[in-house]
């Protein structure tokens, strides 16, 4: 006999003849994200079932495609009381110790994706069996936001697997699909849910009195021990590991890091939860948590669905099926395998036969490094529908050309006269440049209407962003047709206006720009890295130049001085580049000398002649000051990008500039940089920087205004 | 402000750290009760006149916890009368034992105290008291790296290279063979022995009198690999970001031996000395500690060296002889390199890189090593200077009376 009833969150059913009671997470809107509706009714539910006669046990499970996918972001986001927050994360730890202590055994089976608090919950269970689906993602993602666990992660899951295995978890944000989570995450994989049940059923009948390994007397930490010197040279290693990979930017793993380690020594279990409350809380009502929430979070699933961005009438396809890509260096070749990858039958064309050798290299390489989780026949079937071609004639009923050529208006003038037969009726006409005005090129088109710019980041296969850029003439369609191909490929759009350098060249070039002018102020190359990676950004400026190669920068010189004459530039900056590329050949990575000296493609040092090249000398370098200058250099580009209308939505503004370039993820991108400064503070350091160092540094119109209005770029919360 | 006086000063032998070290099958709590019974009989003290009885012990867990001093007091057979205090300056504990009990008899507040240090790295591993320099939050807040780490960039930092610490540590060996060879340590060096009597270790087992630059040569860097592969190094740039790349020069062969050992001074008023037909040896003339960076953690002897001196109204020319503790080569190299001090006048009886650093007992050890050494050179001021984790420096300025 089953009883059923069910509350705003959960849906219970007991059977009296096995003594099962099966809990199923089914809050309405087709999610289960932990807030207090989800809280109040998994408590309720568990005495419910805690209350029914002859209950054995009890399981956990989804009644939606997501077992639970973690908390509300809105209520992270939007709560600035630290005690209201505090005494609700402790309340969802009281939650999860009654059931965890209720001395009965409390399964859960994973039947769809565990994140975050969803992942904690099931660690709270007794047992986690999970589909055997590699659809389903199970883990800890919450320092990519700006927290650590704060259901009680942070607690149970190295007194289960130990240090090691759950730091590298926790403070990665790291998130396994279920066959890998086996011996971490999860104690059993099962076919499907109903198996799962089965199975649970199972242990449960085996298992009467299931208890937490840490609420038992005989509890032993898994080796090492908390308190022992290997654990303390394990934990320093963590230390030190999260330092290099982080530069001490980001709070939360750090957090994670104090909150594990200080929490793990206690032998109370409900006091160490009260450890990673006291963290959590302090995390959640950072700056550096909401900023990284808004743009992560929010900004980021805004692109990823395209809201507020032109889409296709309902009904309408996009009309894409054959896709060509005019040259086929590693971008090309990149950019054909992605589009294979998607689905598209793929044209690379090139017109040097040796290029399309190593383009096919380069495809099978990606196949190898990229598709492991295919199989073999669709690994065929991916490499069959790419064409490497010399012949213009294979391009006939290209629905979608993708122009990635060398970077010069009449080369790509040309290629466009050339080759626009080739497209179909309807056919797109794309470039990828990375900062020829698209109205420019697009002269050369008979059809502008239909032509757009894509710029894809290198490697393509793993750049998350494409940049859509509307050139004077682009409609609307040709743009809702680009954001469907991108959506197909897995990429993240910001749709922005035209003009030299779009949007992250040119935020991207005073990064560089200011990195060598820093080098030529007399600035320890060491040091400016190190500033640059404290203030937050993934690469020092100085690395990410020779990887973009300074031949690039020097080429795009002459260029910009024809698209931004008249703006203040780094002019030593500019005369470094210069030397070092046609003195001293230090073109880049790829030479093998560039800033750094390198071996077989390895970084082994600075190359000593920076020092002699250096029209100054910086005794000590303030790095504080010298972050600060990497940063505001790049706001203040993204400022006057806002200003020109080049950026239609201020979200592109941070979503480009973090998933493009690199830019600080701490601080949320450009603007969340300067609203986290404050408009009037951000005007006055942006002032003295001119003073002191050169007039490229003065506030654009727009932030003056801002800062005497006192307005924000995004609401403050 | 009174003076205080040193009237003896006694050490055990150093033993190797290890399993296989001669002292590892001894108590840390003897290796204490030796020296405090040898202050005991060879100066026929009456302890009911010990007013303290100060001990520096760095790792203070385990078998050398809950306040060694007096439990080594006691069984020692010192009066009921006598206390205990046991305290941590790092390695500059022993040092730290001394100048406590000094600064009390020139207080006034004490006349009679035996300070000292005990360690036995052999039995009570080093850093397993856990501790406060290890937490994540002092890594967030202030920032810390393991003293090979410190000792590396600090090399980098003043340019001292390997070649230039080897060749130290060849010197340090040559000069602790030379002194064991004439005999210098036995004036103040008691044998360990067993309850029956049987001596367990009679002199310094550390020195490795065959070294040679060529063997030093072949050694690999200890914290090269902790400091690339496992990102110590980087731990470094939130201080010193200019620096690329840490030179990574230090080893085992130029580094501070592992080793046990305890060493034990009478330190008191002129007034109780005499009372007490104690001879004075040499008057303590200043004392003192410094705070500095901690993340290079090692510079502090050079500010040490400075208060010191500037309390003592004295100037680096002044003073005979300097015993500046060979943590790692590059210290006192560094500090010599800083202050301009020759090295003919350091550390002339070799340092730890020979002999061994037992770390609560080595600042008391080279405050007697620096006695022996002026009055058997009659020479008449020292000065004895150790680092200390945390970045601070410990000296003291004695002179022979």
């Amino acid at each position: 006999m089953t009883t059923k009833t069910k509350n705003g969150a959960v849906e219970l059913s007991f059977d009296k003849d096995s003594g099962v009671a099966i809990l199923t997470l089914a809050m309405a809107g087709g999610h289960n994200k932990i807030n207090e509706e989800f809280g109040e009714g998994l408590l309720e539910a568990s005495e419910w079932a805690l209350g029914q006669d002859g209950l054995k046990g009890i399981i956990i499970t989804s009644g939606h495609k997501d077992f639970c996918v973690g908390a509300d972001i809105d209520m992270l986001y939007k709560e600035r009381d630290a005690e209201r927050f505090y005494g609700r994360v402790r309340e969802l730890h009281q939650g999860l110790r009654r059931l965890e202590t209720c001395g009965k055994p409390v399964v859960a089976v994973i039947n769809g994706s565990a994140l975050g608090g969803g992942c904690e919950l099931s660690l709270a269970c007794h047992r986690r069996i999970a589909v055997n689906d590699p659809k389903i993602q199970i883990g800890l993602p919450e320092v990519m936001l700006g927290v650590i666990p704060g259901g009680g992660g942070t607690q149970r899951l190295p007194r289960m697997i130990g240090y090691q295995a759950s730091l590298d978890i926790i403070l990665q944000g790291k998130q396994l699909r279920a066959p890998k989570a086996k011996g971490t995450l999860v104690d059993e994989l099962v076919e499907s849910k109903e198996h799962g049940i089965e199975r649970a059923k199972a242990w449960i009948a085996e298992n009467p009195r299931a208890q937490q390994p840490w609420d038992r007397r005989d509890f032993k930490f898994p080796a090492p021990a908390p308190t022992s010197t290997d654990a303390r040279d394990m934990l320093l290693a963590a230390q030190a590991m999260l330092y290099k990979k982080t530069a001490g930017a980001f709070e939360a793993p750090k957090l994670a890091l104090s909150a594990v380690q200080e929490g793990t020594r206690l032998r109370d279990f409900d006091r160490a939860l009260e450890v990673e409350a006291r963290y959590f809380t302090q995390l959640a009502m950072s700056d550096q948590a909401k900023d990284m929430i808004r743009t992560l979070w929010y900004h980021r699933t805004g692109a990823e669905k395209h809201k507020d961005l032109p889409a296709l009438a309902k009904g309408q396809d996009a009309g894409i099926k054959k896709v060509a890509i005019l040259g086929a260096g590693m971008m090309g070749a990149g950019l054909g395998w992605v589009c294979a990858k998607a689905g598209y039958d793929v044209v690379v064309k090139d017109i040097k036969q040796e290029a399309l050798d190593k383009a096919a290299e380069h495809v099978a390489a990606l196949t190898k490094k990229r598709g492991r989780h295919l199989t073999d026949e669709a690994k065929k079937a991916l490499e069959g529908r790419i064409k490497l071609t010399l012949d213009l004639g294979d391009l006939e009923g290209t629905d979608l050309v993708i122009e990635a050529v060398f970077e010069n208006i009449d080369l790509k003038h040309a290629v466009i006269k050339e080759t626009e037969g080739v497209l179909a009726e309807d056919g797109i006409w794309a470039s990828n440049t990375s900062a020829l005005p698209i109205s420019d090129l697009a002269t050369a088109s008979k059809v502008p209407e239909r032509f757009v710019g894509l710029h894809f980041f290198s490697p393509v296969e793993q750049m998350p962003l494409l940049e859509i850029i509307a050139g004077e003439k682009t409609d609307e369609r040709t743009i809702a047709r680009s954001l469907d191909f991108c959506k197909r490929i897995g990429k993240t759009p910001i749709v922005i206006n035209d003009g030299y350098g779009f949007y992250t060249t040119r935020v991207f070039s005073t990064y560089l720009m200011e990195g060598a002018q820093l080098v030529s102020e007399g600035h320890a190359p060491a040091a400016i890295e190190w500033a640059a990676r404290t203030a937050g950004m993934v690469i020092g400026p100085l690395q990410v130049f020779d990887e973009v190669t300074l031949t690039l920068a020097r080429k795009a010189m002459g260029q910009a001085e024809k698209y931004m004459s008249g703006r203040a530039r780094a002019d030593e900056g500019i005369a470094l580049i210069q030397a070092m590329v046609d003195t001293h050949a230090r073109h880049g990575k790829s030479a093998g000398a560039g800033f750094y000296n390198y071996e077989n493609g390895k970084r082994t040092g600075f190359w000593p002649g920076l020092a002699e090249l250096a029209k100054g000398t910086v005794e000590a370098s303030d790095v504080r000051e010298v972050g600060e200058r990497l940063l505001l250099i790049q706001a203040a580009e993204a400022v006057r990008a806002v200003e020109e209308g080049i950026i239609q939505r201020n979200r592109d503004a941070e979503v480009g500039a973090i998933f493009g370039i690199g830019f600080a993820p701490n601080s949320g991108g450009p603007l969340s940089y300067i609203d986290r400064l404050g408009a009037r503070e951000a005007v006055a350091k942006l002032r003295d920087f001119a003073e002191r160092f050169g007039a490229r540094y003065e506030p654009p119109k727009l932030l003056v205004e801002m800062a005497e209005s006192g307005k924000r770029f995004f609401d403050a919360v | 402000m009174a003076d205080a006086y040193i009237f003896d000063a006694v050490r055990t032998p150093r033993g190797i750290g290890k399993d296989k070290g001669s002292l590892h099958t001894v108590r840390p709590t003897d290796l204490l009760v030796t020296v405090l019974k040898a202050i005991q009989e060879r100066n026929a003290l009456d302890t009911r006149e010990v007013e303290d009885v100060v001990v520096g012990c760095v790792t203070q867990t385990g078998e050398q916890g809950t306040c060694i001093a007096r439990f080594a007091a006691l069984e020692a057979g010192y009066d009921n009368s006598a206390p205990g205090v046991t305290v941590n300056r790092f390695c500059a504990s022993g040092l730290q034992a001394i100048n406590q009990a000094a600064a009390n008899v020139a207080a006034g507040w004490s006349d009679l105290a035996v300070a000292g240090g005990v360690e036995s790295m052999s039995r009570v591993k080093m850093g397993s008291d856990g501790g406060a320099m290890f937490d994540a939050q002092a890594q967030w807040r202030v920032g810390t790296v393991p003293q090979g780490i410190s000792a590396d960039l600090l090399a980098t930092l003043f340019g001292i290279t390997r070649e230039q610490a080897d060749a130290f540590a060849v010197e340090s060996q040559k000069r602790a063979a030379i002194a064991m060879e004439h005999k210098r340590f036995d004036k103040s060096v008691v044998p360990v022995r067993d309850d029956s009597g049987l001596v367990v270790l009679e002199r310094d087992e550390y020195p490795r009198p065959d070294t040679t630059l060529e063997k030093l040569s072949g050694l690999k860097a200890s914290f090269e690999m902790f400091g690339t592969q496992f990102g110590l190094d980087s731990l470094t740039r939130r201080v010193y970001p200019q620096v690329d790349r840490i030179n990574h020069i230090h080893h085992a062969g130029n580094s501070s031996g592992i080793v046990d050992g305890a060493a034990a001074l009478l330190i008191g008023s002129k007034e109780k000395g005499q009372a007490l037909g104690l001879k004075p040896r040499a008057r303590i003339v200043s004392a003192v500690s410094t705070g500095d960076e901690p993340v290079l953690m090692l510079a502090g002897p050079v500010p040490a060296t400075e208060l010191a001196l500037k309390k003592a109204k004295m100037s680096i020319g002044d003073i005979d002889v300097f015993e500046i503790n060979e943590a790692f080569a590059a210290v006192p190299l560094y500090t010599m390199q800083k202050l301009g001090i020759p090295h003919e006048k350091v550390n002339i009886n070799g340092g730890a890189i020979a002999l061994g650093h037992p770390l609560g007992a080595t600042g008391a050890m080279l405050l007697g090593t620096a006695l022996d050494l002026m009055e058997e050179r009659n020479l008449s001021t020292s000065l004895t200077t150790l680092c200390i984790g945390g970045g601070m420096g410990t000296a003291t300025i004695i002179e022979r009376v």
